[in-house]
């Protein structure tokens, strides 16, 4: 569904991205994991096209899509849930919810998505007039993952979004991926530094250093699913000591 | 102090206000999408009232100006509005957009130089453009006489009409989606992005109607004063960006508000302060270098602006 075939991305002088090769193969999740300043939120910002790469190419659905702006990828079904939230503080639940769907013109499709969002998360339905920048960091996560699938996406990408929330939430924001991927169809991109968690239900794991593919497994293959798990947990235990 | 005398300097106040609002809302939506503080904004509004006098002088030889002044007035405005709104989706187009990402003090350089052109041009292409024009008076004169105040029907029509659009920015930014995606992008123009709004678009449409708005002042001024300058723009435009600035840069509504409060003021000091009305134009001046120093983020608290 989504390849990136030896994509480099610069910040001006300074290179970020070298050689990379990833695929996130349809209907699957894929879990993106590294360290801080590895590269993982620039890997995405390529995929949404927000930077453009200086070399290599980036397919979705066997397309190039590293020539298009940012609107252009949008509309061919890709969403993100960006690092941080980024949800539009002054804005009620709702409209964000209805910024999430700016590709779709279509207003009974839109009222069917929004109540969707609110059995997604019934919290978000009893807030939908509440002024998001008001929200709880939690709310503001389920906010800006149902803001991301108003626009129905087939890929949906996800910087780090268990990131500051408190273990129980960390699990319901789990479930929700899984149930997104399962019952939707929906390819799924996850960013996260809850390697082990996220392990646990990716198709697919790569890992990133300093701007390289060091480690990849796919499939079944669990012993190097367990490899990569010992790997980024004894380095990430390294870095802690 | 007589009654009737503060009544009529409220409504005197409230005509001048409507005019400063109509400016501040424009400085105030750049700055609420791009973070621009736009110094040719004022010549936007000398630009609609000249447009708006061309106009005028279509119909001069028609005796439409008589009989049928209302239809006259609204297709002045009309057109003065769409022309500058034009004008005004040019100069981002042509001359901010590329040069968005430099640096702030690059683009009020450009916006400064922009404001020159505008001016410049106008007095020397419009003919006889370096002396004050005479703005035909549309309407036909009168007023209404109410215990003692006397509302002319300019100022009703002034106050109205600003008041109607207020009301009708007020629908767009907050009913429609292009409105929605304004206050988007005004508050996290990179996620607005992501979500795949189409920003140029938006920031192009937003120029569009703030342009319209400040050339919609414009006229205003021709028809109230019955005289226009090509340097009349200048005055306005650090007259609405101070309202703007006491509002809380990027508040729609603190622009308005600010409009207002600055109208009032002038008047008040020009009427109840002996010879106040020689500092008439200072204490906008005034007002927002407090504001600047004691509270940069307005009265409505709109984010602080680090930027000049
Ligand atoms: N706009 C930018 N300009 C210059 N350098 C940048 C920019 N954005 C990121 N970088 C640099 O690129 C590198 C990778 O950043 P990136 O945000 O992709 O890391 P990350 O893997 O997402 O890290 P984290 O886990 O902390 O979010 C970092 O060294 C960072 O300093
Ligand atoms: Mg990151």
């Amino acid at each position: 569904m989504l390849a990136l075939k030896n994509v480099m991305t610069h910040y001006g002088s300074i290179r970020v991205l070298r050689n990379m090769n990833m695929t996130a193969g349809k209907g699957e999740i894929t879990c993106l994991l590294g360290s801080n300043g590895a590269g993982k939120t620039t890997t995405i910002k390529t995929i949404i096209g927000l930077v453009k790469p200086s070399e290599g190419e980036v397919l979705f659905e066997g397309q190039r899509i590293d020539n298009l702006n940012t609107p252009q990828i949008v509309q061919k079904g890709i969403a993100i849930v960006p690092e941080g939230r980024r949800v539009f503080p002054k804005l009620s639940v709702e409209d964000n919810l209805l910024i999430g769907a700016c590709m779709i013109d279509d207003k009974k499709r839109i009222e069917k998505n929004l109540l969707k969002s609110y059995e997604l998360f019934p919290r978000l339905g009893e807030r939908k007039t509440q002024v998001a920048g008001t929200l709880s960091g939690g709310e503001q996560q389920m906010l800006a993952m149902c803001r991301a699938l108003m626009s129905e996406p087939k890929l949906l990408l996800m910087d780090e979004p268990s990131l500051g929330l408190a273990p129980i939430l960390i699990k319901e924001i789990f479930d929700t991926i899984v149930r997104i991927n399962k019952e939707d169809g929906t390819t799924i991109l996850l960013i996260e530094q809850n390697a082990h968690k996220a392990i646990a239900i990716a198709d697919r794991v790569y890992v990133l250093q300093k701007g390289e593919i060091v480690m990849e497994s796919h499939g079944e293959d669990t012993l190097s699913k367990e490899r990569i798990e010992n790997a980024y947990l004894h380095k990430t235990v390294d870095k802690a000591v | 102090m007589d009654f009737s005398v503060v009544i009529q300097q409220l409504i005197n106040a409230l005509t001048l206000g409507s005019m400063y609002s109509l400016v501040a809302v424009g400085f105030t939506l750049f700055f609420g999408v791009i973070d621009l503080i736009n110094f040719a904004h004022g010549e936007i509004y000398m630009l609609g009232a000249f447009v708006g006098l061309i106009t005028v002088g279509f119909f001069a030889g028609t005796g439409m100006l008589a009989s049928h002044f209302i239809l006259v007035l609204f297709i002045v405005l009309i057109v003065a509005m769409v022309v500058s709104g034009l004008a005004g989706a040019i100069i981002e187009r042509a001359i901010i957009r590329p040069m968005r990402g430099a640096s702030d003090l690059m683009m009020l350089l450009l916006t400064l130089g922009v404001s020159i052109i505008i001016r410049e041009g106008v007095m020397i292409f419009y003919p006889n453009g370096a002396n004050p024009q005479a703005f035909p008076d549309l309407f036909p004169g009168g007023s209404v006489n109410l215990m003692g105040i006397v509302l002319k029907y300019e100022q009703m029509f002034v106050i109205g009409f600003a008041l109607l659009m207020v009301l009708l920015l007020h629908v767009l930014v907050n009913k429609t989606k292009y409105g929605r995606y304004m206050l988007a992008i005004s508050q996290d123009r990179e996620a607005a992005m992501m979500m795949g709004i189409d920003i140029n678009k938006i920031i192009t449409f937003t120029f569009i109607v703030g342009s319209a708005l400040g050339a919609a002042g414009g006229v205003m001024n021709g028809m109230y004063y019955n005289i226009i300058k090509f340097n009349m723009g200048f005055l306005i435009g650090i007259k609405g960006f101070s309202a703007a600035v006491v509002g809380g840069l990027g508040n729609i509504y603190g622009a308005i508000v600010g409009g207002f409060l600055l109208g009032f003021l002038e008047m008040f000091a020009a009427a109840f302060i002996p010879g106040g009305s020689q500092y008439q134009d200072v204490i906008g001046f005034a007002i927002v270098i407090l504001f600047l120093v004691f509270k940069p983020s307005g009265i409505f608290n709109e984010k602080v602006y680090e930027k000049v």
